[in-house]
């Protein structure tokens, strides 16, 4: 068995495959809901769990083979057309691609657990269980869970049509099958105990990248290229050094400069094209998750997606996944109503909830949009009164964008009756720090009766990003261009100060303000002048102004980490080093909001 | 103790080390030359707000940021001028590198681990206890042997990367 796991990279292939193919199934199960009647969808779908089926009992993985061998039974059945697809039959299927998961888990973890399969293979047994002469044999499943004992389990047998792809498999089954070169390895041998210790950290989802051969070679011409302008300035050195040839030195040089800049530039978007990865990964597990919450709601919902094909970088990809499935659930729970309550409004049975991405410039823009009721500000500030969140007074002197921002508090949870799906009064809060570690903003829009919908603003990436380059008594700190709104130059006689807290009226919102040389300790050394430049940022759904003493323009700026020892410096994010070699610090501008809000004002102005 | 008998025996299992000897203040210090990866000259350094009293700020180190520690403020010696002689000593700390500012590097010099001697418990008051691995006392010239991995108490590790707000 312990040739078997030694080839890690065979196994690693299975995993990766597996699950992508299982992501897919669950998208494919649920449209095939929808439109029974798809026998190209059916057939793909049966096709993808043979091939699990197929994979995992050529390593020798018996649970799976079991599993799966019972699923596409019954898929094979369905695809006869000796079933319709019912909603029955799909909570079953769907079920048991959820054990799948659950055992393609485990061999991730390097942990073979014996999970008890009976409870989904006695549901799926009554639709395999009927007249046809294969399913005869399976009517006897050996009922020892205990694999290690038990040669590849059930007498597998592919249903016709699938030869090909059965080689792989022990074949006891009359009908014949062109015996194959490779044996049977993997069935004789016990279930496989743990792929080599160690290595299961780096077996999880997204350590490995599939890169379309076009960008490689693209990334390779751009390579290519760099090297050719290092000949060039090697070439220009000795020019230089030689003094000869050094009539358009000058020109020379410039034109060199550029074309450095433009290859490098080049480069970087193709390297931060690879590690875009579309949203679509995230997305595909919704259809799934709105059709198992609409069927425990008792609502019915159509789940529309629009611009999945957005790419953006893995490591927001990654992080995104648990604040949208908050956020889903969420209108399913609180926003969309009743079927009944819906028809009495005057509107459709069926709610909608549209999820969609698109790119704006260098942010994507993810909004979550329900046509349910609405938030309704007046409710939910009364609900914040008496959680003790806010006081009356504070309510009223707040906006209607101010109240709805209230949902973003902690604890804070509007319908009346907490329901295992969401209303555990956390939702809202684990969005917002979610968002926050992004550097992303959030927004929220409401109209009662209307439904809601939810914003949200990310980075396209976190290694390379874009910002506001600003001096600070000398000293030069870089800010994310993405949490930056709007910069202005303003009066120092406009400033007002409530309770201690220097705020500035700004449109119609009073906005906090900052001063980053108190925070960070920098030393004031130029005189005062009596106007004073003020960046806003805003972080989620706070903003706020800080004062600085010059803006020095836009950059782009390679993020370079601190180290671990000065990694936690509250208010900086990290580093950038600058063109003239200095480092310059990167704010971060959750953090610096953070260090404001601990100073006890101002953490309610938004 | 090392009597005379003592010393001799040790001698003879005793392997040969190499120190990176600099200076700060009038003493003499050392440090093992495996931990060192360079020496640089001080170059401009970029202040780190809410960060603790000793450390300078961080350095670009061929595309590297890394940390650079004032080993005279960690010493509560008093400040001097940087000049021509200032030198930043870049070690490996716990796999990280760490720039220590120092007043100047003098040499590389060898020794014999039967030479080092545990710290003085006197010493107790001035330097934490802690860092101080040993002192080598060569006929005119006082040593002291720093493990600059521990120039760090475990408190101010924790400290340091957990925030120091």
């Amino acid at each position: 068995m312990s040739q078997l796991c030694e080839d890690m990279e065979l196994l690693e292939g299975f995993l990766t495959e597996t699950t992508e193919l299982l992501e897919k199934m669950d998208d494919d199960l649920v449209t095939l809901e929808k439109s029974p009647d798809n026998m190209e969808l059916l057939n793909s779908i049966f096709r993808s769990i043979h091939t699990v089926k197929g994979a995992s009992s050529f390593l020798g993985f018996e649970l799976l083979v079991k599993i799966t061998h019972k699923t596409e039974d019954v898929l094979n059945r369905l695809r006869k057309g000796e079933f319709q697809v019912t909603a029955e039959i799909m909570d079953v299927i769907l079920e048991a691609v959820d054990l799948i998961k659950l055992l393609v888990n485990d061999i991730r973890n390097g942990e073979i657990v014996e999970r008890d399969l009976d409870y989904v293979i006695d549901k799926l047994q009554p639709y395999i269980s009927g007249n046809f002469a294969e399913a005869t044999v399976l009517t006897q499943p050996p009922q020892d869970t205990s694999t290690a004992a038990a040669p590849v389990a059930e007498e597998a047998s592919p249903p016709a049509g699938e030869t090909a792809a059965a080689a792989v498999e022990p074949v006891t089954r009359p009908e014949p099958v062109s015996s194959t070169p490779t044996p049977p390895p993997a069935a004789a041998k016990p279930a496989p105990s743990k792929p080599a210790a160690g290595r299961t950290e780096e077996l999880a989802d997204n350590t490995t990248v599939r890169i379309d051969v076009k960008r490689l070679d693209d990334l390779m011409n751009q390579v290519g290229e760099i090297v050719l302008e290092r000949n060039r300035i090697l070439q220009m050195n000795v020019d230089y050094q030689t003094r000869e040839n050094m009539v358009n030195f000058g020109d020379e040089f410039g034109k060199l400069a550029k074309r450095i800049d433009f290859v490098t530039s080049e480069l970087q978007m193709q390297v931060l094209k690879i590690r875009m990865i579309p949203v679509e990964k995230v997305f595909k597990k919704f259809p799934r998750i709105v059709r198992n919450l609409s069927r425990d709601l008792g609502k019915e919902v159509e789940l529309e997606i629009i611009g999945e094909e957005t790419e953006l970088d893995r490591s927001v990809v990654d992080e995104i996944g648990d604040p949208l499935i908050h956020l889903i659930r969420n209108a399913l729970d609180h926003g969309l109503e009743q079927p009944e309550e819906r028809v009495a409004a005057g509107k459709s049975r069926t709610g909608k909830v549209v999820l969609s991405a698109t790119h704006e410039g260098n942010q994507i823009i993810i909004s979550i949009k329900d046509d349910g009721r609405g938030i309704d500000p007046e409710k939910l500030a009364r609900k914040a009164i008496d959680k003790g969140l806010v006081t009356e007074d504070q309510v009223a002197g707040m906006s209607q964008k101010e109240i709805l921002d209230l949902i973003f508090l902690p604890g804070f949870s509007t319908k009346e009756k907490a329901t295992d799906l969401s209303g555990r009064g956390v939702g809202m809060d684990v969005v917002r720090t979610n968002i926050r570690k992004l550097n992303g903003i959030i927004e929220l829009r409401s109209e009662v009766g209307a439904g809601s919908e939810i914003i949200l603003k990310l980075p396209l990436t976190l290694a390379i990003i874009q910002s506001l380059l600003v001096e600070v008594e000398h000293e030069v700190y870089s800010i994310p261009l993405a949490a930056v709104l709007e910069t202005l130059k303003v009066d120092n006689s406009s400033f007002h100060y409530i309770g201690g807290q220097e705020v500035l009226k700004l449109r119609e919102s009073v906005l906090p303000l900052m001063r980053l040389q108190r925070v960070f300790g920098v030393t004031e050394r130029s005189e005062k002048s009596s106007q004073s430049y003020i960046v806003v940022i805003g972080v989620a759904e706070k903003r706020i102004g800080l004062i600085v003493t010059r803006l020095l323009g836009q950059q782009e700026v390679a993020i370079k980490s601190l180290g671990k020892y000065l990694a936690k410096a509250p208010g900086i994010a990290g580093s950038t080093i600058m063109g003239d070699g200095r480092v310059a610090l990167i704010i971060d501008p959750a953090g610096v909001i953070e260090m404001d809000d601990s100073g006890g004002m101002g953490s309610w102005a938004a | 103790m090392a009597t005379a008998s003592n010393f001799k025996k040790d001698e003879t299992k005793a392997e040969l080390i190499q120190l990176v000897s600099f200076n700060l203040e009038r003493e003499e210090y050392g440090v093992y030359v495996l931990k060192v990866r360079e020496i640089i000259r001080m170059s401009n350094v970029t202040r780190v707000p809410n960060t603790p009293y000793y450390v300078e700020g961080v350095i670009n180190l061929r595309g590297k940021v890394i940390p650079i520690i004032s080993l005279r403020k960690k010493f509560a010696l008093p400040e001097a001028e940087t000049d021509k002689q200032t030198r930043i000593i870049v070690m490996d700390v716990d796999g990280e590198l760490m720039g220590f500012i120092v007043d100047a590097v003098s040499e590389v010099i060898r020794i014999s681990s039967a030479e080092i001697q545990p710290p003085p418990a006197a010493v107790n008051g001035g330097l934490d206890q802690e860092y101080l691995s040993g002192v080598i006392n060569r006929a005119d010239r006082l040593l002291v042997l720093l493990d600059l991995e521990r120039v760090f108490s475990k408190a101010e590790r924790d400290s340091l990367m957990s925030s120091a707000a």
